[in-house]
């Protein structure tokens, strides 16, 4: 009896030591987490304002705002999703629903895969290579977004296809029973059954994009370019290569701190409300074809 | 359920049809022998081949019914007794053409009209007929309670019956040379008696259908 | 009226000998029961005649099966043609992720149908036809998941019935349903042989009894009894086939 108490007890106490700890672990990435982004916002509160929304940059950077960043970090997040998910969900189609089990699909799928644990860096350098140099695109908003676009592809193939295969084969026979052709079939039944997961491939890759800065460093960015861009053919400022330079190769970098901050939390925004908007299109296409 | 719904009605419709193919041969058969009329004779015995055709349709409707639709309950009762009452009709189409034969085959030619008044022949026949008669409303109404009716007028048969022999055994010793013809009309009696028993059969068959009570030997031990 | 026609067919997953020497001819608006044992063969023949299989690679078809006096098989034959010929309903409901309007107007428009008034009364025709309307026409707007499965499947049947088929392949349309609806998918099977030649596959032997006119008993892919549905449930001719229909193996 008694010693049968003494083992539930131990077994009682190891529980609350692992529980206890899980828990302590999550609570630290959490909290780190928070602290983070807490720290980004005490301080880059300080400098948000219209006119840091709306303004060029001043003074070596140090003053002014920083509103060219913010509309050319927009312009490559639209081009290179403009690029990347036609390119990319044709393939994750192609890959699921035409290719048939044979070798060709396995040599693109690891290609994919490979192509995703690529560094950014040999993306920008490559993009350089063959975008701006060879194609002529000079550093261009047009050259970044097709950068940014391979950068993202293997995401947006892989969420595609993941969202091909989860739908039930019956959906498929059932639309073919009918005498509708594979094309039909999928633009007519399985694309929008998709739909809802793509979107997740699709914000996953926005949020890539706004953040990467090896890949525009030589296709795109400008140092310092206080006018917005006139064509696809421009030159734009970005976020995360702005707050790069004012923080490591402005004039002054004491007096850019504040401007770093608020840069910072103004990327952080975007990625955030771009997130927000996405979740809001994947609930509501989600519950349009919601199975059962 | 409606394939078994369906089922339900062409077996009905058949059987009731079958119902007033042997009501027709009672009654024909029973003026045959009343007036020893062999074209009626002749009619009742081709058209017994039309009996058994329905006996046979309605038949394998019932099994087709048991193998297909596996009846339960209500469906059940009246699968089963359709398969008696039609074995039973069946029974009595046959009585008919048997009494049938024996004026047809001239073996009741000496026998007397008054003879046959005496015996009760015409109420006999005529409390058959009416018998079977009821059963068939019975059966359209699923009304029950004229059963004992019929069971009332089986008992009334055989009482004639009875009285029928005795009645014969009597004659036969007056006139010894009517005797075979007499012995033809004993079996033909004992024929319309049958005939009676066979639609007491089929009111207890009824009855099981609506009220799902087994009346098999109980009516009799009332007498 | 012959309808469907197999001669000699043999048919083959990779090396695998699923049907073996299948003769077979079902009559114009009649209902045909496939019945056997499972991996008798019977859902594969099944989807032979829609050319189902198609979707499956590493298969062998040897033989003629001839719909209409044309070989589905020949080199002409245009499968999303045949499929609108001879239709097909699943094991499980699988209305599509759209309104219940929608589902059974896809079939139309998939084959090209833009005339809405058109749609609207064919639509209308089919829900009728396959007793669903009353129940729906308050709410053909809705998403055809709110329906129950029972309803599902009848919606599935008037899906297919829209595109004006000669043929309705069932492959076991009942299973995944509740005994109401059961009762409610096999009547309309049997009000559908008016209009429709029906060949249905199920496992539930009664279910072959009620609908059929006549029944096919495949075992180890061979089709061993072929007969009217009465013959096959009364007196079959073949021990096996009678050993089945008693539930004494399979």
């Amino acid at each position: 009896m008694t010693e049968n108490s003494k083992i539930s007890r131990n077994k009682k106490m190891s529980q609350n030591i692992a529980f206890w700890s899980f828990r302590i672990l999550s609570i630290a990435v959490v909290g780190i987490l928070f602290w983070i982004l807490g720290f980004i916002l005490v301080n880059g509160a300080k400098v948000i304002s219209w006119d840091f929304l709306t303004k060029v940059p001043t003074d070596g950077m140090t003053g002014g705002g920083i509103f060219p960043a913010i509309v050319g970090t927009l312009c490559l997040m639209l081009g290179s999703v403009v690029i990347a998910f036609p390119i990319g969900v044709m393939s994750g189609i192609y890959i699921s629903e035409y290719a048939s089990n044979n070798w060709v699909v396995k040599v693109i799928r690891i290609m994919t895969n490979n192509l995703s644990s690529v560094p950014s860096i040999v993306f920008g350098l490559f993009g350089m290579a063959l975008f701006v140099n060879t194609l002529g695109f000079g550093d261009s908003i047009i050259a970044g977004s097709f950068t940014l676009a391979l950068l993202v592809l293997p995401i947006v193939i892989r969420t595609t296809e993941e969202a091909m295969k989860s739908i039930p084969d019956s959906f498929r026979v059932g639309s073919l029973a009918l005498g509708a052709t594979k094309l039909q079939t999928i633009w007519k039944v399985l694309l929008p059954m998709a739909f809802p997961n793509i979107i997740t491939g699709l914000i996953l890759s926005v949020g890539r994009v706004s953040g990467e800065t090896a890949p525009i460093l030589f296709t795109c960015a400008a140092y310092f370019l206080p006018r917005l861009p006139t064509s696809i053919f421009d030159q734009v400022m970005v976020l995360p290569y702005h707050l790069y330079v004012i923080a490591t190769s402005g004039t002054d970098i004491e007096a850019a701190r504040p401007m770093a901050y608020g840069t910072a939390l103004v990327l952080i925004g975007i990625v955030l409300i771009i997130n927000l908007i996405a979740n809001g299109l994947r609930r509501y296409f989600g519950n349009k074809v919601k199975t059962s | 359920m409606k394939h078994a719904e369906e089922s339900i009605k062409n077996i009905k419709k058949a059987l009731a049809e079958m119902w007033v193919l042997v009501e027709g041969q009672i009654d024909k058969a029973g003026q045959a022998l009343l007036e020893n009329n062999k074209d009626y004779a002749n009619d009742v015995i081709i058209r017994e081949k039309l009996v058994i055709c329905y006996e046979l349709i309605i038949y394998r409707e019932c099994v087709n019914f048991f193998a297909l639709l596996t009846p339960v309950a209500v469906d059940l009762r009246l699968i089963l007794s359709v398969v008696k009452i039609n074995n039973n009709l069946e029974r009595i189409g046959d009585f008919a053409e048997g009494i049938s034969r024996f004026v047809a085959e001239d073996k009741l030619n000496k026998i007397t009209p008054q003879m046959k008044e005496e015996l009760r022949l015409e109420q006999m026949l005529s409390e058959v007929s009416d018998m079977l008669s009821l059963c068939k409303h019975a059966l359209a109404n699923e009304d029950t309670t004229v059963a004992s009716k019929v069971f009332a007028k089986d008992n009334k048969v055989d009482e004639i019956y009875w009285e029928s022999l005795e009645l014969l055994s009597k004659y036969i010793k007056e006139n010894t040379d009517v005797l075979p013809d007499a012995l033809n009309l004993n079996a033909a009696i004992r024929r319309i008696e049958r005939i009676g028993d066979r639609c007491s059969n089929i009111a207890e068959d009824i009855v099981f259908y609506v009220e799902a009570k087994v009346l098999k030997h109980i009516h009799k031990k009332e007498e | 009226m012959i309808n469907i026609s197999a001669k000699n067919v043999d048919f083959y997953y990779g090396d695998f000998h699923a049907l073996k020497n299948i003769n077979l001819d079902i009559e114009k608006n009649s209902v045909t029961a496939f019945i056997g044992p499972s991996g008798c063969g019977k859902s594969t023949f099944l989807r032979l005649l829609n050319r189902m299989n198609d979707l499956i690679d590493g298969t062998k078809l040897v033989g003629d099966i001839v719909i209409d006096n044309e070989n589905i098989y020949s080199r002409q034959t245009e499968v999303v043609e045949l499929r609108k010929k001879v239709g097909m309903v699943f094991q499980k409901p699988n209305p599509f992720p759209k309104s219940i309007f929608e589902n059974v107007a896809y079939g139309l428009r998939v084959n090209g149908i833009r005339d809405n008034k058109f749609i609207e009364h064919r639509v209308e025709e089919s829900l009728k036809g396959a007793a669903l309307w009353d129940e729906v026409k308050d709410k053909l707007k809705k998403s055809a998941f709110e329906l129950s499965g029972g309803q599902q499947q009848r919606l599935c049947i008037a899906r297919t019935m829209a595109v004006q088929p000669q043929i309705i392949l069932m492959d076991e349309p009942a299973s995944a349903l509740d005994p109401i609806s059961t009762s409610k998918v096999e009547d309309l099977i049997y009000e559908l042989k008016k209009d429709f030649t029906i060949v249905i596959v199920t496992h539930n032997m009664q279910q072959a009894a009620r609908v059929s006119d006549k029944t096919a008993f495949f075992y180890l892919g061979e089709l061993i009894e072929f007969d009217k549905t009465d013959k096959i449930f009364t007196a079959p001719s073949n021990e096996a086939t009678q050993n089945y229909v008693t539930g004494r193996f399979g």
